[in-house]
């Protein structure tokens, strides 16, 4: 059975490159993400740097793991979702190959090992290919990280023989997974589909397409129904559910609703003779524009799903921070300057807050009892009776009049984080050790990067506090015209509105998380490309005589070809508005909280544009190569 | 004298309700061993039905098949599997090898499939037998229909089944190739093979020891040792009476 194997991946080698390239791809992605992982296990700080600096450095490297973790898991989960619909797809269209095996007496655990075979041949050679691609792979991920500040520009991740084992393993392992499901089907192949000559009759929506669709639709189905109107937090995790669960439901359901959509879209195409026929292709290879379609819904669902959701976090930390802020206009200067800011005239009121670098001891409440942890970012000095007035917020415990002298207060990024406020702090601030009654803390907000410390102005020495970067938020006086006062305040700073600042703020804040979700996508942009490319190379290579036949009825060769790529643009369409209709449940709940819902509409034009742009491509190219032969030729050799 | 093939009372029925359709009708037939017999009949008549139900590749409705003198019927999936492997060999009209694998190839894995040490040189011979030594290591589509039916046939062969079950095997070959098939086939059956073959050509038929006629899934008619004519007109009578 192993020379069977070896044999058929020679011979019909077409069948397989999509599935090779993948286990490639996925191979040297998971080896270089874990050869950087493997040097991130131990965030190396310079020595000399500032407390702040170490402490930004230790998290970036956390940051730099957690990307990492998830491109592993989610390369290994595509490249074995990709294979297994590869070797789906092979299986459907050499069952009567199969059923001849049958018929010369294969056993069904023959056909078991040959599927099998030729998956762990396609593991290693894709393994092979993927230990050498790993290695460039791994300084381009080392490049990136850097670049985008995760890990300092000293990092370097060393190469480890111990990882070509791991690679092998990880391609064998992901090729025998993604066989495995087809290896199943093919065993239950009969001997008499091979007499009757009836290959690929197998039913496409099978039982678990069928089991595995309404279950999880019915779930996605449910959960946006449980949206509570007006519920941020709901609203979010529904987002994230819905755009999950959905893809996997509608992608399992594909060769249910792409006809159907094909359908509904023919009334638009049966214009032309070409379009009819072009509908009409769509409907009959059900397979064909299911497998084309599924990685489109899958990606467009998951993509929009979530950057809408992440958009719409955003926009309502915004919101949310342009609503708790009693102020006109927000100046970004030095503490110098800052203190220049109220006696400009039509500012009536003004609210420094500096950004102080100094060292905070505390005691935590954990799950694992009490802690001391020292923190080094977010501690904010400022005026506390200026801060009460352009802050719509009230401590959850104390008073901020109180903070003045040796006070502290816990701010809203520690609000969740079991500060004793019993307890002293310890601040170390310009060498100088104090301890500092804890007077107030404050509730939880929605924004990521909230301050986790106030102190009061007092305790910065003035050299300190006229060095530090200050934010004011400035009221501007009755009568007086904001851009006015603007304009009298910009040589002081950066002068902004408040709704300017909030989503200047934000987004600075989520720049990490942008980039994850950047690379992330791109990871699963390309993979859907292979994906769909993969199934349309495969469908095109046995459409040969289907087109011959089709030029023997009179078409031209161009004609076939505008014919074949008018279906691949219904499917294309067809996979985006199915995603599109599932980003759209999923963000539905967002709508109703006001000021909230960021519909990414650069993405999906970016989307839209990528999907077609592949599939018309490959379209042209795969129906020009199988409608090279005269048709004479190619519709005898069925 | 043991039968090749034995049906008794068999009848195959598809479909359900409306849509049944009986295509085997209480068929009783003994085919003996050692001899070829042709299976004629209108098209619809049940052949390649009756081809099938012998070889145990689709299981009957009613009736008892017996193939080489042992019960095939309401036997588990893996008895049939073995049976196949090791008493039953198969030429199809159209050929069915396998296009990735050499001529040599197609036929070591039938041999390999029978779980039987086959040497390389039975293999080899078996293709001289039909006169392909020369072509060992061309594919499929390297050699002409004739020739692949050839290798088709040492492929059926090389296992030395109880049966050998043809299906139109000279349905798409030109008139030398089907001449030459139907040589080999003759030479197999002198040497004491048993041949059961289904077929619309009464050239064909008329080289075959004896030849059943089926119409409407029963037996018409049986003639022995006929002449091609005589083939051909009895045909040609059971075709209009269905018509």
């Amino acid at each position: 059975m192993l020379r069977l194997a070896v044999s058929t991946v020679r011979d019909r080698w077409a069948l397989f490159v999509g599935a090779f390239l993948t286990v490639a791809c996925g191979v040297a992605l998971v080896q270089s993400s874990l050869q950087v992982l493997m040097a991130t296990g131990e965030p190396k700080v310079p020595p000399g740097v500032t407390g702040a600096r170490a402490e930004e450095i230790r998290e970036g490297y956390v940051g730099a793991a957690t990307l990492l973790g998830m491109t592993v898991l989610l390369a290994g989960f595509l490249a074995v979702f990709i294979v297994a619909s590869t070797f789906a797809f092979t299986v459907a269209q050499r069952r009567a190959d199969l059923a001849l095996l049958r018929t010369l007496g294969a056993g069904r655990g023959h056909l078991l090992l040959l599927l099998l075979g030729e998956g762990v041949l396609l593991g290693l050679a894709g393994s092979a290919a993927g230990v050498l691609l790993g290695v460039p792979a791994a300084w381009t991920q080392t490049r990136l990280l850097t670049g985008l500040d995760m890990l300092p520009g000293s990092f370097a991740a060393p190469w480890s023989f111990r990882l070509v084992g791991v690679s092998f393993a990880v391609g064998a392992g992901v090729a025998v997974l993604g066989v495995a499901g087809a290896s199943v089907r093919a065993m239950r192949v009969r001997p008499m589909e091979a007499l009757r000559g009836t290959g690929g009759a197998e039913r496409v929506m099978t039982a678990g397409r069928w089991c595995a669709g309404l279950g999880l639709g019915g779930c996605a189905v449910a959960l946006a129904a449980s949206a509570r109107p007006g519920d941020l937090l709901g609203a979010l995790l529904i987002a994230l559910g819905v755009s999950v669960l959905g893809a996997v439901a509608v992608s399992r359901l594909s060769p249910l609703l792409v006809p159907l959509a094909g359908r509904a879209l023919g009334l638009a195409m049966r214009a032309a003779t070409l379009g009819d026929l072009a509908q009409a292709n769509l409907r009959d290879g059900v397979r064909r524009s299911a497998s084309t379609a599924a990685p489109l819904i899958a990606l467009v669902a998951l993509a929009v799903g979530l950057a809408g959701m992440l958009g719409s976090q955003a926009r309502a930390t915004g919101t949310d921070l342009v609503r708790l802020t009693a102020g006109d206009l927000v100046v970004a200067s030095t503490g110098a300057d800052a203190a220049r800011i109220a006696a400009v005239p039509g500012v009536a009121d003004a609210s420094t807050r500096l950004t102080v670098d100094m060292a905070v001891r505390v005691e935590q409440r954990g799950p694992a009892g009490t802690r001391r942890a020292t923190y080094h970012a977010g501690i904010v000095a400022v005026d506390g009776p200026a801060y009460r007035r352009t802050h719509r917020v009230a401590p959850r415990s104390g008073s901020l009049d109180l903070l003045r002298g040796r006070t502290i207060a816990v701010g809203a990024g520690l609000a969740a984080e079991g500060v004793r406020v019993r307890r002293p702090a310890t601040a170390v601030i310009g060498g100088r050790t104090v301890r500092l009654r804890v007077v107030a803390a404050m509730p939880e907000r929605l924004e990521n990067g909230a301050e986790r410390f106030l102190v009061p102005l007092s305790l910065v020495p003035a050299g300190l506090a006229a060095r530090a970067p200050a934010e004011t938020v400035v009221r501007v006086a009755p009568g007086a015209r904001a851009a006015d006062v603007a304009a009298r305040l910009r040589p002081l700073g950066t002068v902004r509105t408040v709704r300017g600042w909030a989503d200047a703020r934000v987004a600075a804040q989520a720049r990490g998380n942008n980039a994850i979700m950047a690379v992330l996508l791109g990871l699963s942009g390309g993979y859907a490309a292979l994906a769909v490319v993969n199934a349309m190379l495969i469908a095109g290579a046995e459409r040969r005589a289907e087109f011959a036949v089709a030029r023997l009825t009179g078409l031209a060769r161009r004609q076939v070809v505008a014919a074949a790529l008018a279906e691949a643009a219904a499917v294309t369409a067809i996979g985006l508005l199915l995603g599109g209709a599932v980003a759209a449940v999923a963000l539905a709940p967002l709508a109703t909280v006001p000021g909230t819902l960021a519909v990414p509409w650069t993405l999906i034009g970016l989307l839209a544009a990528g999907a077609f742009a592949v599939t018309a491509a490959t379209s042209v190219a795969s129906t020009l190569a199988a409608t090279r032969e005269p048709p004479i030729r190619a519709a005898a050799a069925r | 004298m043991r039968n090749a093939t034995e049906f008794h009372g068999v009848s195959k029925e598809y479909g359900r309700g409306e849509a049944r359709v009986r295509v085997l009708d209480g068929v009783d037939l003994a085919l003996p061993a050692g001899a070829w017999t042709a299976v004629m009949g209108p098209s619809g008549s049940g052949k390649s039905t009756l081809l099938h139900c012998a070889a145990g590749l689709e299981p009957v409705t009613s009736g008892r098949v017996l193939l080489d003198g042992e019960v095939i019927t309401g036997v588990p999936e893996g008895v049939l599997t073995g049976l196949r492997r090791r008493r039953v060999g198969f030429v199809f009209q159209d050929f069915n090898l396998i296009g990735s694998l050499t001529a040599e190839q197609n036929v070591a894995l039938a041999a390999k499939l029978a779980g039987a040490r086959v040497p390389r040189a039975a293999v080899r011979a078996a293709l001289g037998e039909v006169g392909l030594g020369d072509r060992l290591r061309h594919r499929p589509r390297e050699l002409s229909g004739g020739q692949r039916q050839r290798v088709a046939l040492a492929r059926a062969m090389v296992t030395r089944p109880a049966v050998l079950f043809a299906d139109e095997p000279t349905g798409a070959l030109d008139s030398a190739s089907a001449r030459t098939v139907l040589d080999l086939l003759r030479g197999l059956v002198d040497g004491g093979q048993s041949v059961v073959m289904v077929t619309h050509d009464p050239g064909a038929a008329a080289r075959a020891d004896a030849v059943v006629f089926l119409r409407d899934g029963r037996v018409a008619d049986r003639l022995v040792r006929p002449a091609a004519a005589q083939v051909a007109a009895r045909l040609v009578e059971l075709e209009e009476v269905a018509c």
